[in-house]
């Protein structure tokens, strides 16, 4: 089923969107739930740390006390190192569980309790020690009967198990919650996986299916072009067998057209031949001058008949040379083109050279600039097409100025040459430059001898080389040759033989 | 031996009534005064000369010297001229290719076929009838071999 070009872009545009939608909340997602986890991660150290803050603080105050007891019991001082190295550190350890605590204000009066707890047990033990050093032992003894001691250690007992509780709550939570964040992460990632999938199978499917309909669309191509070729083939084809038609019907009209004159021109002779006869007795019957019919017949011998002769064999010269031009058109065109590597500045050279003699009586000079690649062509209608133009423009030059004759040649996109022969002569009046080029058609004052064929005759050689030639001139301003020939004969009629 | 002494016929095949008068004037001014056959087509030529079951036996023993025009209505002279000269009894006969063409391939074709001589008709008639003077002459010379 053929999809519009449209919708098919439409469509795949919106799958695209859809899947980069996907993988950017993804992404987003990720990235929120990777802080989360972070932040988690955070609150379980904290957590940690103040735990075994609030431990080590028990168990300096545990050694503190074991220490006093000690002592107390033994009066060894060895007894009192565990105390004295618990008194010093346990302010700061306090501290420490201050600060960590410092950012929990659930727990601060509890922390408060604490901090009041302590002092008051150091100061309890530290009164006790006092008294026993200073030799009052039972004074010393009495404090701690007092179980004013134990009642500092057991508050303080108290609100630590309640922080280290509350510690070890915030730490399941963290947990907890870094176990659902992490399971949240894996289920947006498994949901955007699907719908990555989801999308880059739709776009691959629409891939497949419009790489499917781009074959056959080229398929079809493919077979119209063969098609299209086919038909230009069968075009060619005709073109060449209406053109090979039309050569043959010049050459047999012209052939059948030379029968007849050969008849004509023949009695005409025999009759000029009878004539000579007749004459002659008219001019030896003299003496019946005065005779009408003799008058009449004088007339027609010596005055009518040899005009009409006259016209007549002056017809059919002209006639011949007609056909002959006909004849000679037809069979440029039927002539088999031999297509060799031809140099066109050394051609053109010779040709200038052929017309040397008539330039240089004229005063004139020919330049030639065809600094060209050899071309493939055929040598001989070169030779004719560049003759024929160099002697029309040594006909038709200008009295009023030196003669000056310029050939300019150049490549055009490597595949064809351009060549323009350029002269200063009177020129070909506007309405002419298409009419020259036709058969025995002529332009300007009829004062030079010639038929009317000769650019006729280059036209045709220059279109059977593969080329043309158009004209651009101004009465008395010079015309100017353009011609446009391939580079190569050979792919001219390769094209042409392929075609029949 | 007994028909060397006959004399030559000359075949004229022309289809133009006026070229055919013509040259039949011009070969009489010239002086030769053989028989002139002329045929206006293609077929009845062929028929005089290798008979109707086109053997040629018909031709065995004549002196015959044939006038070809190239374009006859029913067939060319190139035909006429190759079923001429590969048959046995005609190949001998002079021929004479007479025609308006001028066409260089095709006068090299009838003397590949083997044309004697080949005169073009030229419109220019004082051409022509010189031609077919000299023609004349070319036939009070010559020696045609015998047919057989």
């Amino acid at each position: 089923m053929p999809i519009s070009q449209i919708s098919f872009v439409r469509r795949t545009l919106i799958a695209i969107f859809v899947g980069l939608a996907a993988l950017l909340v993804i992404v987003a997602v990720n990235l929120w739930l990777a802080g989360q986890t972070r932040i988690y991660a955070d609150s379980v150290t904290a957590a940690r740390h103040q735990r075994s803050a609030l431990v080590d603080l028990r168990s300096l105050l545990d050694d503190a006390e074991t220490g006093q007891r000690g002592y107390l019991l033994t009066g060894e001082a060895k007894y009192l190192v565990p105390y004295e190295d618990a008194r010093q550190a346990i302010p700061s350890q306090l501290d420490r569980v201050r600060s960590l605590m410092a950012g929990d204000p659930q727990q601060s009066p509890a922390l408060a309790a604490l901090s009041n707890a302590v002092p008051s047990k150091l100061a309890e033990l530290k009164q006790t020690i006092d008294l026993y050093n200073a030799g009052k032992h039972d004074e010393a003894l009495a404090v701690v009967d007092s179980d004013r001691g134990k009642e500092f250690m057991d508050q303080i007992r108290q609100h630590l198990g309640a922080l280290v509780k509350s510690a070890d709550d915030r730490l399941d939570k963290a947990v907890q919650d870094q176990t659902a964040s992490i399971n949240a992460l894996r289920w947006v990632t498994l949901g955007g996986a699907f719908v990555i999938i989801l999308v880059v199978g739709g776009c691959v499917w629409a891939v497949i299916l419009y790489t499917r309909q781009l074959v056959a669309a080229q398929r079809e191509v493919q077979a119209l072009n063969a098609g299209l070729e086919q038909r230009v083939r069968e075009r060619t084809a005709d073109l060449g067998r209406a053109n090979e038609e039309i050569q043959r019907f010049a050459y047999i009209v012209t052939h059948d057209l030379r029968a007849p004159l050969v008849n004509i021109m023949g009695f005409t002779s025999e009759l000029d031949g009878c004539l000579t006869a007749i004459q002659k007795y008219v001019n030896e019957a003299r003496q019946t001058d005065d005779d009408q019919i003799v008058k009449d017949a004088r007339a027609a011998a010596l005055e009518d008949l040899p005009e009409a002769i006259g016209f007549i064999r002056g017809s059919t010269r002209k006639m011949d040379g007609l056909i002959n031009a006909i004849l000679k058109l037809s069979r440029e065109g039927r002539r088999v083109l031999k297509p060799e590597p031809v140099r066109l500045d050394a051609l053109l050279k010779t040709a200038a050279a052929n017309v040397q003699h008539q330039v240089t009586e004229a005063g004139g000079a020919v330049e030639i600039d065809a600094k060209v690649p050899a071309l493939v062509s055929d040598r001989l209608a070169l030779e004719q097409i560049f003759g024929n133009l160099l002697d029309n423009a040594v006909k038709y030059r200008s009295p009023a100025r030196p003669l000056k004759i310029e050939i300019r040649a150049r490549e055009d996109r490597g595949r064809r040459i351009l060549v323009e022969v350029q002269d200063n002569g009177r020129g070909i009046a506007r309405q002419d430059h298409e009419r020259v080029f036709d058969l025995f058609r002529r332009s300007g004052a009829q004062d030079q001898p010639g038929e009317g064929i000769g650019l006729a005759h280059v036209r045709t050689m220059v279109r059977n080389l593969g080329g043309d030639i158009t004209l651009q001139s101004d009465i008395d301003g010079g015309t100017t040759m353009k011609l446009d020939l391939p580079h190569d004969l050979r792919a001219v009629l390769a094209t042409q033989t392929g075609g029949a | 031996m007994q028909d060397s002494a006959r004399p030559v016929v000359i075949v004229m095949i022309e289809d133009d009534e006026g070229h055919a008068r013509l040259i039949e004037k011009n070969i009489r001014r010239a002086g030769v005064n053989n028989q002139i056959v002329p045929f206006a087509n293609g077929t009845e030529a062929l028929r005089y000369l290798l008979g109707p079951d086109g053997s040629g036996s018909e031709s065995a023993g004549r002196q015959l010297l044939i006038l070809l025009d190239l374009n006859l209505p029913d067939m060319t002279g190139i035909d006429i001229l190759e079923k001429l000269k590969s048959n046995t009894h005609t190949k001998r006969a002079p021929v004479v290719v007479l025609t308006t063409t001028d066409d260089s391939r095709e006068i090299q074709r009838c003397y590949d076929l083997g044309a004697n001589v080949y005169i073009t008709k030229p419109v220019d008639y004082e051409g022509f009838a010189n031609a077919i003077r000299q023609l004349g002459l070319f036939f009070s010379v010559m020696q045609v071999p015998e047919s057989d």
